[in-house]
This record gives structure tokens, C-alpha cells and sequence, in this order.
């Protein structure tokens, strides 16, 4: 459980050390404490990351590490204990107000008495925001669901409405977008497809995007710079960045690059167990 | 869509097998000679009568409905107010509660004293379906996917903007799932009202009238009606739900379990001491001003503290506080005896059916019948084939507890994970080792909830029972102070009915916590 001193996230950060702080992913020395029956679980302790807007970070790490924590945190569905967060210089709140949010989670947590077009439109509706039809029909081309606009989501398979979760995440043209594994409960053809759809989405739009996540080669693939986390209590062990070339393409993931980075990943993430 | 027409035709056929047994059963006067007509003879006199019934029928339901009308609103005003505001919730739910689980017939006298006779039916009615209406709204809004809500509020939302686009929406199968139940409570409490005498059309009133003609036709014929009127209702709200239902319910997984309603869990033992006191103290509150503001003699509407003396210090308090506790001690022990044969009846048929489950359908018709049956329609069949005794006391509590418990433990277990019970079988355990290992075990927080939901009624149907055909115990008690115009007594029977059904299902209650606390863990 120990973290070796090696490990400090500084290292990670120094290629971007100039990065003015408006233009930047900000969280520093952030903790965030659970009362459970019983006692208290640290769920991030002094958690410090930095990552330039407009790139693609990925958090990875066990279950119990903190990485949905932080993620809500920086959604601003959850204060810290201390420390702060901020994007761009604002505030997760201030984000949040303005709109500049878009989050799919897990869970595509759908309305189940809404057709895909309707829930697509949901995050405008709060913002009070007119619906651009063209608007909702180019995401909906995005994400491949044309013909299936007028369906609720018990008609949809577990992939597509995962889609539509994606595309109501897109729909505000959010500059910061939150990704809580939103694959974790599709199958691994299904994942690697709509990883694929990801990429393409990201580089049409560039919005920042945080992408929590347990499976390595899908952060290798996705991001540009991955945080790795250890669990009780939630710690920054080690910030990787990934050099491919974009638009990276399924190949890559063939290559022995690819194994290296994936190979140094999972050390860091089950050497800390053996240790 | 295709399960319900596999249904259909063992209803049926149960349908069809319970009409021809009845017709035999009548025709041989196998019981309770005669109090058991044929069909056949229910449905002449219900022709006989028909010049009766409109007017009889109209004036039940005008009240039902307007009472339908005013309770639902305040309770549904009230559920989101009691969403928006916690706190708020926690001060009144000892009215709620109180609402509850108060026998509705102690009432009667009381609203018959504040109000006109009219406007007292209004009122019961009303009063009979606050209570599950603002539950199930109030679960409704509560019980709503988070990841909803967290969607919401990073696209910028606040509580409102969560509460319009998803709880309203969401609420809705909760809402008529309440309203179904509160239809014909609706009845009960309209039909009840009447009982108390003053009315000349309702079918209450109706009813009351018809008990001393040696006519068990149009008794039953009455009943009947009675029972068409609350199961329309009924349907007609779960036919509503079950549309709405259909597309509400979540493709992505529930998350409240049966603590929705609580949201206490974790506080200090103060805090719950500060809220239930305060809570008590709204309940005393609105008896004694509520009559203030009603502007009612102080000789006729007792206040708490009038109640007390009454039984302590005033003239006749010794013989009064003795009548009291007689009546109590005739009651109270039927009351248990009932429910524990209602209880344990359901528990095992509950049991039995979730091994068998297509005997379940052929039962269902029946569930329903008794679900939507007010009460007051009930008791004097029961009293008809069971004559005027205790065991008459006794069946109408076992049926009013039955059902309700049964269709309670039935869902529980029909709710209930397949794994465990796969799990058995993969081990070479047959239905009897399902029944021990999954079964019973899944079954026991369900009938602790089933027995706190049954206590008021086993209280109420006892009370009923003894007002209209025993003359023992509290029941009978109300009745004769109102002749003797004793307006002490009466106060202090309703308040001892509702002290007692409120500690009884406090008590359960606390059990059942506990019990679902460990199971949900």
C-alpha cells in the first residue's frame, strides 16, 4: 500500500509546468472524507494533478482508489475537504452553472419516458437554452443512432443507449466533458467499438475530457495523459503521458509501444498490491 | 401482454367455480340458514331495488368523490412540500400517522359533532385517502434514480429544475399506485360516515337500514354495489397506472429500498426525541385548536386536556375510566386473536403460492374483490353468516387482515431474487429446501410490514363488528355515549382507539426496521 517516493506526480506534470492556469486542468492537494456507520473513509488524500484544456486525461486505478470521487468532484456534485479544483480558472460550480459541464456516466441514466432526440435535448431544457434540431440530428448522426430518434430508451440495447448518453453529454458543446466508465458495463466488442466513436467525437469537438476508467488499454488508447491512483486512501502514485499520433487507429494497439506503456501501467497499478 | 392472457383463464374458471359453489351453497342454506342467498336471489332483489339505488349510490359517491378530490390534493401539496422541506415532513408525520392507523368509525361521532352531516362524510373521506396518497407520492418523489439527478445538476440544474423534469415525472406510477388505493378508501370513509346515522341517501345509510329486515339478498345485493363502485375506482386508477408505469419504469437500476421514506437513519438520538416530540405536540395542537378555530362548544368538543380530566378528576371518572377499560379488555383480545389468524393465514398461502405459482392467478379475483371491499359493506355479511357473536367479531378481522397481508407477503416474494433460489437447486435442493433456505427467510421482513399495515385495520374491523352487531367493547362503547350524549366518552374512546393502533403499529414498526436494516445490508 505504500507509495514509493519515486512515484510523487511531479514528474508527470513538468512538460506542461508553463501552462498558464487559464488554460489548464487544475486540482491541488484536494481530500474528501466519507462518514460511514462506524468511522471514516478517505476517499482522496492531497490528490494534485495538472493537464493542458483541450487534452484527454484518463484516471485509472482499483476500485476503492477515489477516481469517481474526483471526477464528481470536478463536476461539482461534490465538495472536497480541502484543496481546490479548477478548469480554465473557473470553478467546478461556476462550470457547472455556465454550462460548460457534460457528463455520461456508467449508467447511461436515461429518462426512461423520453424518445433519444428528447433526451438528447435534456441538458439544453435545464440551461433554458432553445434545441437546435440540426443540432440534435448532426449528434445523432455522431453517435450512429439516425433511425432510432423516436425511440425510448426500453427499446434501445444496452450499447446504443449508452450512445445517447454520449450524445446528451455533447449537446451543450460542453468545454469540459466527464466520462465515468461509461463503457464498464458493455462487452469488449461493444467497448472497443464505441472507444473508436470516442476518439472520432473528441477530435471533431476537442472538448477536455476526464475519462475514469478500470481497463488500461482502453485509457492507453483514449488518452493523453493517464493518472495512475492507489486505493485507501485515494493517492496519485504516477502521471503517464501517452505520445501516439492521433487519430490513433486499432492497430495501434498491436504495437509493442502500445504493450510497453500498458505493461508499465498494470506494474504500477498491481505492484503497489504486491507491496 | 402475453402473461395476462395466460392468466385469463384460470381467473375465470375460479370466477365460474366460486358462482356455482355459492348457488349450491345458497340453494341447500348450508350456512348460517338463508344468510348465505343463492346468486340467483341477490340479483332479483337487486332488481326489486333498482328504483333505490341511484339516488343511494350517487349520494355515496358524490361525497367519496369530493372528499377523493380535496384529500388527494392536500396530500399530494403536502408530499411535495414534505420533499422540498424534510424537516417539515418529520414535525407532521405524527398526523400522518395518527391518519393512519385511527379506527375511522372513532372519528365518525367526533366529525359529527364539528361538522354538518354532509360535510362530515366529505371530511372522512377525505381523511381516508390522505394518508396513502402523500406516501406514495412523497416515496415517489424521493425514490428517483441519483444518477437522474446528478445528470441534471451538471448540465447546470438546481432543485427545481431536478423536480421538474424528473421527479414530477418519475412520481407518477408511485402517485397512482396511492390514488388506486385511495378510491376506495374513498368509499370506506363515505359509507363509514353514514353509519353514524342522519343520511338519507347513501349507500351506508342504505345499508344500516336494510340490517334489520331479515333481507340477506339485498344486503348482500348492497354490498355488492358497494364493492362494483370502490373496484371501478380502483381499476380505473391502476389501469392509469399501468400505462404510466409501463413507460416509467427504468431500463437502469432502482436504488431506494423501503428506508425511502425515512431519511433519519443516521441522526442523533436528540433529534429524533426533538422531532417525534414535536411531532405529538402538532398532533395535540391541531385537536385542541383545530375545534377552536371550528368554533365548537367546549362542552361538545373535548381538548386533550378536557379528555384527561374526564377520566381523572371529573365527576364519574372512576366509573367512566372502569367502562373504558372493560370495553378496551373485550376488544383488544380479539383484536390480536384476529389478526394472528389473519397474519398467519396469509403467510402460509403466501408461502405455498410463490412454489405454485399459477394457483396464485386463479386466486387473484378474489385479492382484488377483498382489496376494493369497504369495509363497512364487509362487516355486516359476515355478520349475516356468522350471526352476532364473537366469532362474527373474529372472521371480519381475519378477512379485513388477510388479504391486504397476503397480497403484502405475496409481492415480497414475488419481488425476491431468483439466484438464491437457483442456488438451492443447483445443490440438489428441492422446493422444500427453496422454501427453507430462500423462502421463509425472504418472507419474515415482509410480514412484519404486512402486520404493521393489518394492526389498524384488525382495530377498525373489530370496532365496526362490535357497533353493528355485538354490542361489546369500544366499538359499542362510542356508539351508546353518542345516544347518552356523553361527549367525554366519546372523546376518550377515540383517543384510546388511536393511542392504541398507533402503539401497536409504532411498536411493529421499530421491528420491522431493525429487520429490514439487516436484511438490505
Amino acid at each position: 500500500m505504500e507509495v514509493p517516493e519515486t512515484a510523487r506526480p511531479t514528474d508527470g506534470s513538468q512538460d506542461h509546468g508553463d501552462a498558464d492556469s487559464a488554460a489548464v486542468v487544475r486540482v491541488s492537494e484536494v481530500s474528501r472524507t466519507f462518514a460511514l456507520k462506524g468511522g471514516t473513509v478517505p476517499a482522496l488524500d492531497a490528490v494534485s494533478l495538472e493537464a493542458p484544456v483541450g487534452s484527454f486525461l484518463a484516471l485509472i486505478g482499483p476500485s476503492g482508489c477515489g477516481k469517481s470521487t474526483l471526477l464528481r468532484l470536478l463536476g461539482g456534485l461534490d465538495q472536497p475537504d480541502s484543496g481546490s479544483l479548477s478548469v480554465a480558472g473557473a470553478t467546478p460550480d461556476e462550470l457547472r452553472r455556465a454550462g460548460r459541464l457534460g457528463v455520461a456516466f456508467q449508467d447511461p441514466a436515461l429518462l426512461p419516458w423520453r424518445n433519444v432526440r428528447k433526451n438528447i435535448a435534456l441538458p439544453l431544457q435545464v440551461l433554458k437554452r432553445p434545441a437546435d434540431p440540426a443540432r440534435i440530428d448532426h449528434l445523432i448522426d455522431l453517435v450512429g443512432l439516425r433511425g432510432f430518434e423516436d425511440a425510448v430508451p426500453s427499446q434501445l440495447s444496452g450499447g446504443m443507449r449508452q450512445r445517447v448518453s454520449i450524445a446528451r453529454a455533447l449537446v451543450t458543446e460542453p468545454e469540459i466533458l466527464l466520462l465515468d466508465e461509461p463503457f464498464g458495463a458493455l462487452d469488449e466488442i461493444l467497448r472497443r467499438q464505441l472507444n473508436l466513436e470516442l476518439q472520432r467525437i473528441w477530435l471533431e469537438q476537442r472538448p477536455t475530457t476526464v475519462l475514469v476508467t478500470h481497463a488500461i488499454d482502453e485509457a492507453v488508447f483514449l488518452a493523453d495523459r493517464i493518472v495512475v491512483m492507489s486505493a485507501r486512501p485515494g493517492r496519485v502514485v504516477e502521471i503517464v503521458d501517452v505520445p501516439f499520433e492521433r487519430p490513433r487507429r486499432p492497430e495501434v494497439m498491436k504495437t509493442p509501444e502500445f504493450h510497453a506503456l500498458a505493461d508499465r501501467l498494470s506494474d504500477l497499478l498491481f505492484g503497489q498490491g504486491a507491496g | 401482454m402475453n402473461q395476462h392472457e395466460r392468466r385469463w383463464p384460470a381467473t375465470v374458471v375460479s370466477l365460474a367455480v366460486v358462482a356455482v359453489i355459492w348457488e349450491i351453497v345458497g340453494r341447500l342454506e348450508l350456512i348460517g340458514s338463508g344468510a348465505f342467498p343463492p346468486l340467483a336471489h341477490i340479483a332479483t332483489q337487486l332488481w326489486h331495488d333498482r328504483g333505490d339505488y341511484p339516488r343511494h349510490t350517487l349520494g355515496t359517491v358524490e361525497a367519496a368523490s369530493l372528499g377523493f378530490l380535496i384529500g388527494n390534493t392536500v396530500a399530494i401539496m403536502l408530499a411535495l412540500a414534505f420533499s422540498r422541506w424534510p424537516p417539515l415532513e418529520r414535525v407532521l408525520r405524527g398526523v400522518g400517522l395518527t391518519l393512519f392507523s385511527v379506527p375511522f368509525i372513532a372519528l365518525v361521532p367526533v366529525l359529527l359533532i364539528a361538522f354538518s352531516t354532509n360535510t362530515a362524510r366529505i371530511v372522512l373521506a377525505a381523511l381516508a385517502v390522505y394518508f396513502p396518497t402523500m406516501v406514495s407520492t412523497l416515496v415517489g418523489l424521493r425514490q428517483v434514480d441519483q444518477r437522474l439527478v446528478d445528470v441534471v445538476t451538471v448540465s447546470g440544474g438546481g432543485e427545481l429544475a431536478v423536480l421538474r423534469l424528473i421527479r414530477l415525472r418519475a412520481c407518477l406510477p408511485a402517485l397512482f399506485a396511492g390514488l388506486r388505493i385511495a378510491a376506495p378508501a374513498a368509499m370506506l370513509g363515505a359509507m363509514l360516515a353514514e353509519f353514524g346515522g342522519g343520511f338519507r341517501w347513501g349507500l351506508g345509510s342504505y345499508l344500516l337500514g336494510s340490517l334489520g329486515q331479515a333481507n340477506p339478498a339485498r344486503i348482500w345485493g348492497i354490498g355488492l354495489v358497494a364493492t362494483a363502485v370502490a373496484a371501478f375506482g380502483y381499476a380505473v386508477f391502476a389501469l392509469i397506472g399501468s400505462r404510466v408505469a409501463g413507460a416509467t419504469s427504468s431500463v437502469t437500476t432502482a436504488t431506494a429500498g423501503p428506508e425511502a421514506l425515512e431519511g433519519d437513519g443516521r441522526e442523533p438520538l436528540w433529534a429524533k426525541a426533538g422531532f417525534s416530540l414535536a411531532s405529538a405536540a402538532v398532533v395535540l395542537g391541531v385537536w385542541a385548536f383545530g375545534l377552536r378555530l371550528l368554533g365548537i362548544s367546549p362542552i361538545v368538543a373535548k381538548t386533550p386536556l378536557a379528555v384527561v380530566k374526564y377520566l381523572t378528576t371529573g365527576p364519574g371518572a372512576a366509573t367512566a375510566r372502569h367502562e373504558l377499560l372493560s370495553a378496551l379488555g373485550q376488544t383488544l383480545p380479539l383484536m390480536f386473536l384476529g389478526l394472528a389468524c389473519g397474519l398467519a393465514a396469509a403467510f402460509v398461502l403466501a408461502l405455498v403460492l410463490s412454489l405454485r405459482p399459477a394457483v396464485g392467478h386463479a386466486f387473484l379475483p378474489f385479492a382484488l374483490v377483498s382489496q376494493t371491499m369497504p369495509l363497512p359493506a364487509l362487516t355486516p355479511l359476515l355478520v349475516l353468516v356468522f350471526g352476532r357473536g364473537v366469532l362474527a367479531i373474529v372472521m371480519v378481522t381475519i378477512s379485513v387482515t388477510f388479504f391486504p397481508a397476503f397480497v403484502t407477503i405475496a409481492q415480497g416474494l414475488a419481488q425476491a431474487p431468483r439466484g438464491p433460489s437457483d442456488l438451492v437447486q443447483a445443490y440438489g435442493g428441492n422446493s422444500v429446501g427453496v422454501l427453507r433456505f430462500v423462502g421463509l427467510p425472504n418472507a419474515i421482513p415482509h410480514l412484519l410490514t404486512a402486520t404493521r399495515l393489518a394492526a389498524p385495520r384488525a382495530l377498525l374491523g373489530v370496532m365496526i363488528a362490535e357497533f353493528l352487531a355485538t354490542g361489546t367493547g369500544i366499538g359499542n362503547l362510542i356508539n351508546q355515549a353518542r345516544g347518552l350524549l356523553d361527549y367525554g366518552m366519546i372523546w376518550a374512546v377515540a383517543a384510546a382507539a388511536v393511542i392504541v393502533a398507533l402503539t401497536l403499529t409504532q411498536l411493529v414498526g421499530a421491528i420491522e426496521h431493525r429487520v429490514w436494516r439487516r436484511f438490505a445490508s
